[in-house]
């Protein structure tokens, strides 16, 4: 999983190209760590190239949107490729993160 | 800074007095640190809801003024009882009682100088509205040697409504003092604004008190099982909650993967069942009980060949609804509809309304509920 961070203003652009699961997540959650500071973040995650994301991957959006929220700031992921939807779908969290 | 001119009017008495206020300084700001400190932890630990407390220290020029209009009466500086003062507005009257009786706890009240203005307040009559202490800091409070003056020094704590302070803040504005040197043709206006808003102080005490009890009469019936009598709204769906109603449905699904239930607010919910239609929590719990087993069965559909091992605590609630429009009149267009609300939304709503459909048209259950159906 190969992760992009990059600042447009005051938004934050993530792109994520890949596979995100048991074998990546450690350093997935190291890469997006700067996301997990600052007052009222906004950002953007671009999930187009992302194949893929097991329970881990789905536990490591749960947090950040959870630390956005805590923080007052805004998350969007936008670009999902069905299967990667269908795993926030089935498992009861489509209205918990905002996706486009 | 209070001008030199105006100082030097000031009589000797007065000027002993401006001479003290500048060498209790540091006890009037260590006074007001733990006057605000105390009544804003008083509030917080007894739930009491704020729009604001304060507390200032009366400026040079401010006092200067008082001495210049009344300085023959005090022989001291422990005399004037408003150089440090504290201010706490609330939103409903009966919780201004409540804080005055905390106050009257917390610190030394001096009554020969304390004023309730509603009491004072004749029959007939209408305007500032607002309970005044005069209090000093108990020993048991804070005590400290190098200042003993904080416990001398006798303070004002204001307590009223956010609305006596309205009508207060705008009559000060206007430049009067409630009820004093107001030009009489204003005077008839501004007093009558007074009775209008203790009246609508007195109402949204009454709605208050009223929507309390309403809630502890939902919460009875909701413990009682009275569900068809309970009408669907935000109070009475947080009342239901609050039994757990899906707790077990939610325990059976995470056993499929053996899954964290990670727990989310239903209020999200609300609003997409009273778009299904649903009046009374008696709905709610008549879907629960009848698509319990086809919730878990589209589940254990759409789980069982995944690794995915946390569950939103909604994804009971979710398929609920969807195997309950999927039993109803024009399925595929409802369904669509409640993925949008429910955030399911894409550029390929449809198709995937069209794709659970068909996911739970095969699930045994409802094959079999189908099959009862036809027969009979």
């Amino acid at each position: 999983m190969n992760v992009t961070l990059n600042n447009d203003g005051g938004k934050t652009l993530v792109v994520l190209d890949g596979r995100l699961d048991t074998t990546n997540v450690e350093q997935f959650q190291n890469d997006i760590a700067p996301l997990m500071e600052g007052e009222k973040p906004d950002i953007e995650i671009d999930c187009t190239n992302m194949t893929y994301t097991s329970s881990q991957g789905l536990r490591m959006f749960l947090m950040l949107q959870k630390s956005v929220s805590s923080r007052g700031g805004h998350l969007v992921m936008k670009n999902m490729s069905p299967q990667v939807r269908e795993v926030f779908d089935i498992t009861g969290f489509s209205h918990i993160i905002t996706i486009l | 800074m209070a001008s030199a001119k105006s100082i030097d009017r000031l009589s000797p008495q007065s000027l002993m007095i401006l001479d003290d206020y500048h060498r209790y300084h540091e006890d009037y700001s260590i006074l007001k640190g733990i006057v605000t400190d105390t009544l804003e932890k008083c509030c917080k630990d007894n739930a009491i809801v704020v729009t604001a407390i304060s507390a200032r220290t009366k400026t040079e020029s401010s006092l200067v003024e008082k001495l210049e209009r009344k300085g023959y009466k005090y022989s001291s500086i422990f005399d004037i009882t408003d150089i440090v003062g504290a201010r706490i507005v609330l939103f409903y009257t009966d919780e201004v009682d409540k804080i005055s009786a905390f106050v009257e706890r917390i610190f030394d009240v001096d009554w020969d100088n304390s004023v309730d203005k509603r009491k004072l307040m004749r029959n007939d009559s209408f305007g500032y509205m607002s309970l005044h202490y005069i209090c000093r800091i108990p020993e048991t409070l804070y005590k400290n040697p190098e200042h003993p003056s904080v416990n001398r020094i006798r303070f004002e704590i204001q307590m009223r409504t956010t609305l006596q302070h309205a009508w207060a803040s705008i009559n000060h504005d206007l430049g009067y003092k409630p009820g004093v040197g107001i030009p009489s043709s204003y005077n008839r206006a501004l007093f009558r604004i007074a009775g209008m808003l203790e009246l609508v102080d007195e109402e949204f005490s009454r709605i208050r008190h009223e929507i309390t009890n309403y809630r502890r009469k939902v919460e009875d019936l909701v413990s009682d099982g009275d569900f068809d009598k309970v009408e669907l709204n935000m109070d009475t769906f947080r009342s239901y909650i609050a039994i757990n109603p899906f707790a077990s449905l939610n325990d059976r699904i995470s056993c499929i993967n053996q899954a964290e239930i990670m727990p989310v607010s239903p209020l999200f919910f609300l609003e997409p069942l009273e778009w299904l239609g649903f009046k009374t929590l008696g709905d709610v719990e008549k879907m629960r009980k009848e698509y319990s087993e086809a919730a878990y069965q589209l589940a254990l559909h759409q789980l069982s060949g995944t690794d995915l091992d946390i569950i939103s605590s909604n994804l009971s609630l979710q398929n609920l609804c969807l195997c309950y429009i999927a039993d109803h009149e024009n399925p595929l267009n409802l369904m669509a509809e409640f993925l949008r609300l429910i955030n399911f939304a894409s550029s390929s709503t449809e198709e995937k309304a069209e794709h659970i459909y068909e996911n739970i048209l095969s699930l045994p259950c409802m094959i079999q509920k189908n099959k009862t159906n036809k027969d009979q």
